[in-house]
């Protein structure tokens, strides 16, 4: 096989059908901008409700300086309540490290204004029954306990964030993968059009004797190639949008809710490996229907 | 070199093609396919290139059973055999040179190979000073030289021509025969559908006539009826 004859024809074939093929690679690099974007806010939602992970209802948050006394108070209140499943404690270092890693891992200048004393220990409780009355019986009986500073409850907290981002997520969603969709559609047509155009040139191939794979091949690559493109073109978006958010976020001087949004860069580029891997395989497999539907080899 | 067994072939379930034919060619014949047109000459011809598949019997080109080859190795097999047509099949956006390396270039030859046998075929077929021409540049005679080479030039055993002097005045299609005598002389089975009465009289080569699918005359040294 010559690689330098399939470079040549694919590019060749590229340009004959410019506008279709960079029709083709925007449709894909808006698709796959969209399911980036909507996979971010998917990270997003899981960093800022990481702690309510495991069956934990509601967090009974303590006040830094709580007594010995008042703490075996409620421990004791916890273990005796037959309406908790189980519970953890979470002493102020833990909640330090956790403070730091998870919701501000990219502004050392938030963290360093923080120490662990005067961060609250906290315990997480699982309660047994879980319909909304149930757990607001055993809560709010927490509430006025000596040494309590605050009882949150995950249907407060997780339902606002879920609330507000879920819509948007499954509207993202459902508009990515139907332009994905779309987009596939694109590249099988861009190919049909490349095949229909070169069918002189195959006709001659096949009764010469090229190889399968010889016809074959500039007509994948090209749809591959368009897939691909498309795919650097959303990750790149998906990262720009990343790091707009980012600095909107740095530009709040408040402590916001938003700001355990933030996505690290480590899984923005997992997101941009995981459009990549689902551009090339959206460009492989219009082109192989393509091929499959009109090549005849 | 080739061997028909009671080769049937039926187009769409109705259109009979070819009916129980057998005939055996050996290598080096030259051989005529004559009959009139829907006789079913050209699926003949298609059926020896693995383009049509037969409905029944067996079909053996160099010794092998071509129902039995694998898809992939198709190709391989085509390389055995040159085709050329009424209508040329040239390609139209490249010189008569880039027709012939095509043909190389596609099944994978090596430039150095290409450039030594495309220049050679070509002076063979008699066209080594229109190298650089255009299809449309040339006459139908002149184009018909160009579809040789091309089918040739890869030195198949076997050269299958479906009418080549069907669009070509009687002189023209004098030289192609010689080249196609030329090239039959060197060892190359030949085997050419046609409806020209005056070529197949004057070469007196084997003839197989069809008639409605059916070989109905299959006579050495022949006449077109």
């Amino acid at each position: 096989m010559r690689l330098d004859y399939m470079a040549r024809e694919t590019l060749r074939n590229l340009r004959r059908n410019l506008t279709l093929t960079l029709a083709s690679i925007l449709t894909v690099a808006v698709s796959l901008s969209l399911l980036g974007i909507a996979l971010l806010l998917q990270r997003g939602v899981s960093n800022a409700t990481d702690r309510w992970q495991d069956g934990v209802e509601f967090i009974v948050f303590l006040e830094p300086e709580i007594t010995d006394n008042q703490l075996g108070l409620v421990q004791e209140e916890i273990e005796r309540s037959a309406a908790i499943e189980s519970y953890r404690y979470v002493d102020q270092e833990e909640s330090y490290r956790e403070f730091n890693e998870d919701f501000f891992p990219e502004n050392p200048e938030i963290t360093q204004l923080v120490t662990p004393d005067i961060i609250p220990p906290s315990y997480r409780i699982v309660p047994k029954q879980l319909s909304a009355e149930a757990i607001e019986i055993v809560a709010s009986g927490f509430e006025t306990k000596p040494g309590v500073k605050k009882v949150v409850r995950a249907t407060d907290e997780i339902q606002k964030i879920e609330k507000a981002t879920d819509v948007i997520r499954w509207i993202v969603l459902g508009a990515g993968a139907i332009l994905l969709g779309t987009g596939l559609l694109l590249i099988l047509n861009t190919i049909r059009m490349a095949i229909f155009a070169r069918r002189r040139e195959i006709e001659v191939m096949k009764l010469v004797g090229a190889s399968n794979s010889f016809i074959l091949v500039p007509f994948m690559l090209e749809g591959t190639f368009q897939g691909l493109v498309g795919a650097t073109l959303g990750t790149a978006s998906v990262y720009g949008a990343n790091r707009a958010f980012e600095e909107w976020l740095a530009s709040e001087n408040v402590l916001n809710i938003l700001q355990s949004f933030a996505v690290g860069s480590g899984e923005v580029w997992g997101i941009g490996a995981l459009l990549f891997l689902i551009g090339g395989l959206v460009g492989s497999i219009g082109s192989a229907i393509a091929a499959y539907r009109f090549l005849d080899v | 070199m080739i061997k028909l067994e009671s080769v049937t072939k039926v187009y769409k379930g109705e259109v009979l093609a070819l009916h129980e034919a057998s005939c055996d060619i050996q290598k080096g014949e030259f051989v005529f396919l004559v009959g009139q047109s829907g006789s079913g000459k050209s699926t003949f011809l298609r059926l020896l290139n693995k383009e049509e598949e037969p409905d029944n019997g067996k079909i053996f080109v160099a010794g092998k059973d071509i129902a039995r080859l694998r898809r992939w190795r198709v190709p391989q097999m085509r390389r055995q055999i040159g085709s050329i047509f009424q209508d040329f099949k040239l390609l139209p956006n490249k010189t008569v040179s880039q027709n012939v390396a095509f043909a190389l270039e596609v099944i994978g030859r090596p430039k150095h190979v290409i450039k030594a046998q495309v220049p050679a075929i070509l002076d063979l077929v008699g066209l080594q000073t229109k190298m650089n021409r255009f299809p449309h540049e040339l006459s139908g005679g002149e184009q018909q030289r160009v579809s040789i080479a091309r089918a040739f030039v890869n030195r198949p055993l076997i050269l299958l021509a479906d009418e080549p002097t069907g669009n070509l005045d009687p002189a023209t299609s004098v030289g192609i025969m010689r080249l196609l005598e030329r090239i039959n002389e060197i060892g190359t089975t030949v085997v050419m559908a046609t409806h020209d009465r005056g070529i197949v009289d004057t070469m007196r080569r084997r003839v197989i006539e069809l008639i409605n699918g059916e070989i109905v005359r299959d006579q050495a040294r022949g006449v077109y009826e």
